[in-house]
């Protein structure tokens, strides 16, 4: 981490912020303002001095820079949402198993994925060698469900009884076919690190709502199997200033480290010290003006309200049991998915704008019956809790609910075939996803793939075009919110992305 | 060849301005030196002469050079060619006196000199034609009245307003009377319909046929596409306006935009040519929802005034402006404390949340005042019944929460009877 933090110091030349620096130290903003300055006291000298000093500020304070015009036209659109909460099913969840019922496969079973299905499609190096591509069912049974008859696994029971809340997106598709590439895309709008992930985007776009706790909290499943690792940069802030990063909520004690006052020490003693420091951080920061400085001295406050905010929205003491009954028993568990889904409503309710849980362990490259069983049994019930929950309060009117993974998973089994055992490779052509909540259609199924769950056959939808819908309900036009860096402005979706009207209310 | 050539006679512009700035310093150094004080200057006269006249036969040279890639208008050409040349000889002429003829009458040569500063006007006043047009430097440019800029876009004539100006400022350059590239000048509205070398330019009501838009519209690589040589383009609002003055105008001239009845995209097309501030949603932002009823500008001191109260405004949309409010729960006001506040942006709150305030039915009558109101979250307060009274006439609101307050079945059938209201949210968390 300290040594990306220092590349970042190295090419943070060309950002808003210090573009705003330069601006204030440049030659010729120098020297206008020294002229005008010599000026301006050599005529509040000739006319009397309270005039001068009235309107000497004035010029300087008016100067816009490309930054603040670029913020202050947002929200570009009335936005539907205003919060969202993003469960992040990290490793490939399978669609066969899960929202995209292929009754076709079952005929097929074991028999060889067609060439002219995988029209040679660039495969992992997990299964490219495989001398066979045996087609497989799913081995979970499926019923309709709602009132629009939606086709939901048996291993999803409870996210089957809200699927009229659900907009479920089967035409998923994206261009990485491993994990880190895939979710760094799916988090930032590239494969590559260092852009800002959705979060911080918009964080920095939006603000906060609520000025005790951060915009862009992340909360990881202790409970998962950690089969392939998550980075911190997944919810960084890449090029913006680095308040707009994304906090980790961490299970355990101490939700957020080296929050709590050190022992013997109190809380005037803190408060006093703090404001000291923020003291010097703004002596230091009117000789340098480091953006840097900015961030640390909002991060220090930011903290210090957190001391308070953070303990209160913690507790659950206050929940009565039925929401632990709703949530399922791990509820009670601090740190698992399900109490994770619980604290996050906590946080919706307090207005954070931006809500990321992370269930690692979807990767079932073998072994899927076993471990998709152990995934959705985790995560199912706290999931369709989540939404109940959000619905009864209301809170579903304005925040935005969001399920899936990185990529989907391969009709083919990788590896040894039995009838009881198989693996999926990752597949990037197709994969499920849904999203519920403020505006957008409840009860639907979007997009088709072929009857090999393959190949999408209609209404496909790439990763940029859902960030641009993500975006959109939040009332930020994708293509406008951009941030200056290095010489060329950026956004998350890059050069792409249609927001999809057709799933919109 | 033929490049280097053209190339060289673009030089023209330039060069031709040191024959006037030397013949005329020649002519103030001449009639100068009549003051004794100034004597010693007249023998600089010669050799300023001589400058002046080499630099005007460089001028003329390039000037023919630059006449060859046509394009020019071919009467004030020839006026502008035959005075030029005319001034060269003219100096060479007045050099050759001053040298030679020792005997000729200075008054009579500085009366010469004197009468060859019509000509030099005469010369660059043609030259001046070409380049920008007879138009640019004339007698009606003293009397002719700009335009006011229209007030709104609904009062904007079409053609006088938006398609002159914008064809005048990113076609005029090249085709203008004096010009007239492709034969073609769009200086008034006759020559503009009449076309030029590739035919018509407009054909009224007929935006396929209509040469004009078939060039500004092609892919700008291509050969024929206008602006041409990387010039601006127009942009899509402009296209899209000069499409509907073909279309659906019929070209003409003095309709305004009220009479068109032309649509609100077109008109916010039009605030943003004119560089209108414009009240109106911007184009490109659809799916705003229909905000019409919504007053569209409001003084942002009023929000300041009520986020000073203690409360968090957010802006959900800039025009019309629109606002999502929240009273932070437990914030130990009473309805007293910000009602005035509210009620400065009342008209523009469609979002309020006044949740876990201990906040009653009388506390709340003021919510009548608020007749924008889209979702409206009041739970965890004391409220009852009597709630439905301030809110059953509300014509836009569409959720209620009423989530854990004393609201019962009675209450939300009289809210019911608003047939907007569509979510009415009344679970108490001991019910589950």
């Amino acid at each position: 981490m300290s040594h990306h933090h220092d590349d970042q110091n190295n090419f943070r030349l060309h950002t808003p912020a210090f573009d705003k620096l330069n601006k204030q130290l440049d030659r010729r903003n120098f020297l206008t303002k020294t002229s005008l300055g010599i000026g301006a006291l050599a005529l509040g000298s000739l006319i009397g001095k309270s005039w001068a000093s009235g309107t000497g500020a004035a010029p300087a304070a008016a100067s816009n820079t490309a930054m603040d015009e670029v913020i202050n036209a947002l929200p570009h659109f009335a936005p539907k949402a205003k919060r969202i909460i993003y469960l992040f099913m990290s490793g490939g969840p399978s669609q066969i198993e899960t929202f995209d019922y292929k009754p076709a496969l079952v005929d097929l079973y074991g028999q060889d994925l067609p060439a002219s299905v995988r029209q040679g499609q660039r495969l992992t190096a997990m299964s490219a060698n495989q001398s066979k591509f045996p087609m497989v069912p799913s081995l979970y049974k499926f019923n309709q469900h709602g009132k629009n008859g939606t086709w939901v696994s048996e291993l999803l029971p409870h996210t089957a009884k809200v699927v009229d809340d659900l907009c479920v997106i089967k035409s998923l598709h994206t261009e990485h076919i491993n994990h880190d590439p895939a979710i760094t895309f799916f988090q930032t709008g590239n494969q590559l690190p260092g852009r800002p992930s959705i979060g911080s985007w918009l964080s920095y776009g939006l603000g906060t709502d609520n000025q005790n706790l951060p915009a862009f909290i992340v909360l990881v499943s202790k409970n998962a199997p950690k089969d392939q690792p998550l980075y911190t940069r997944l919810w960084g802030n890449g090029f913006l200033p680095s308040e707009y990063q994304g906090v980790e909520f961490r299970a355990g004690k101490d939700p957020v480290l080296y929050l709590n006052n050190p022992e013997g020490y109190d809380g005037s003693d803190r408060h006093e010290m703090l404001n000291y420091l923020n003291r010097l951080n703004k002596l230091q920061n009117s000789a340098y003006g480091d953006p840097e400085v900015d961030a640390r001295i909002a991060q220090y406050e930011m903290a210090y309200r957190m001391q308070t905010s953070v303990p209160d929205v913690m507790s659950v003491t206050d929940e009565p049991n039925e929401v632990f009954e709703l949530y399922g028993p791990e509820s009670r568990d601090a740190g698992t998915y399900a109490a994770n889904c619980l604290l996050a409503r906590k946080l919706l309710e307090k207005d954070v704008k931006f809500v990321q849980l992370y269930h690692q362990g979807w990767d079932h490259h073998g072994g899927l019956p076993a471990g998709i069983e152990n995934q959705c049994r985790q995560t199912d019930q706290p999931t369709a809790a989540l939404i109940t929950d959000l619905k009864r309060r209301g809170l579903l009117e304005d925040t935005l609910v969001i399920w899936g993974g990185e990529f989907g998973r391969t009709v083919y089994s990788q590896g040894q075939l039995a009838p009881t055992n198989y693996g999926r490779d990752h597949h990037p052509r197709c994969f499920t996803m849904w999203m519920a909540g403020a505006g957008v259609k409840a009860g639907i199924s979007y997009g088709e793939t072929d009857d090999f769950s393959y190949n999408i056959v209609k209404d496909a939808v790439h990763v940029h075009d859902f960030q641009a819908t993500l975006l959109h309900l939040m009332g930020v036009d994708h293509e406008r919110l951009t941030y200056k860096f290095q010489g060329r402005r950026f956004r998350l979706t890059d050069t792409h992305g249609n927001v999809l009207k057709d799933i919109l209310t | 060849m033929l490049d280097f050539l053209i190339f060289s006679g673009r030089l023209h512009p330039v060069v031709v301005h040191l024959p006037i700035g030397f013949l005329i310093l020649a002519v103030l150094l001449d009639v100068a030196a009549w003051k004794v004080r100034f004597q010693y200057l007249r023998q600089a006269v010669p050799f300023v002469l001589f400058v002046g006249f080499i630099s005007a036969v460089v001028a003329c040279l390039l000037g023919y050079l630059l006449s060859l890639s046509g394009d020019y208008d071919a009467v004030l050409l020839e006026r502008h060619k035959l005075s030029g040349i005319a001034l060269a000889v003219c100096a060479g002429i007045l050099l050759v006196i001053r040298l030679q003829i020792t005997s000729f009458s200075p008054r009579l040569f500085s009366g010469l000199l004197v009468g060859m500063l019509v000509l030099i006007s005469y010369s660059g006043h043609q030259g001046g034609n070409l380049t920008h047009g007879s138009d640019y430097l004339s007698m009606q440019t003293l009397l002719e009245e700009e335009r006011e800029k229209p007030v709104s876009p609904s009062v904007a004539l079409l053609y006088e307003d938006v398609v002159h100006p914008v064809l005048q400022q990113k076609c005029g350059q090249c085709h203008r009377s004096g010009k007239r590239k492709g034969e073609f000048s769009l200086s008034s509205h006759t020559e503009l319909i009449a076309g030029g070398k590739s035919g018509p330019a407009i054909v009224p009501g007929k935006l396929a046929e209509s040469e004009l838009y078939r060039r500004i519209t092609l892919d700008p690589a291509h050969e024929e596409f206008m602006p041409t040589d990387g010039k601006p383009p127009l942009t899509e609002d402009e296209t899209a306006l000069i499409a509907y003055w073909i279309e659906q105008a019929g070209a003409a001239t003095s309709k305004s935009m009220g009479v068109l009845q032309a649509n609100d995209t077109l008109l916010v097309q039009v605030a943003s040519v004119l560089g209108l501030e414009s009240r109106l949603i911007p184009s490109s932002s659809s799916g705003n929802g229909d905000y019409n009823h919504i007053p569209p500008s409001l003084d942002m001191a009023l929000v300041e005034a009520l986020r000073n109260k203690g409360l968090n405004v957010r802006i959900n949309l800039h025009q019309p402006v629109v606002l999502d409010v929240t009273l932070p729960d437990h914030a130990g006001l009473k309805a007293a404390d910000f009602q005035k506040e509210l009620m400065g942006v009342g008209l523009h709150v469609v979002w309020l949340n006044l949740s876990d305030n201990d906040l009653t039915d009388d506390d709340l009558a003021f919510l009548k005042e608020l007749p924008n109101l889209e979702k409206l979250r009041l739970e965890n307060n004391p409220i009852t019944d009597g709630i439905a009274d301030h809110l059953k006439n509300m014509p836009h609101l569409e959720a209620l929460n009423l989530n854990a307050t004393q609201v019962t079945a009675a209450g939300v059938r009289k809210l019911k009877e608003n047939p907007k209201l569509a979510r009415i949210f009344t679970w108490n968390p001991g019910d589950s």
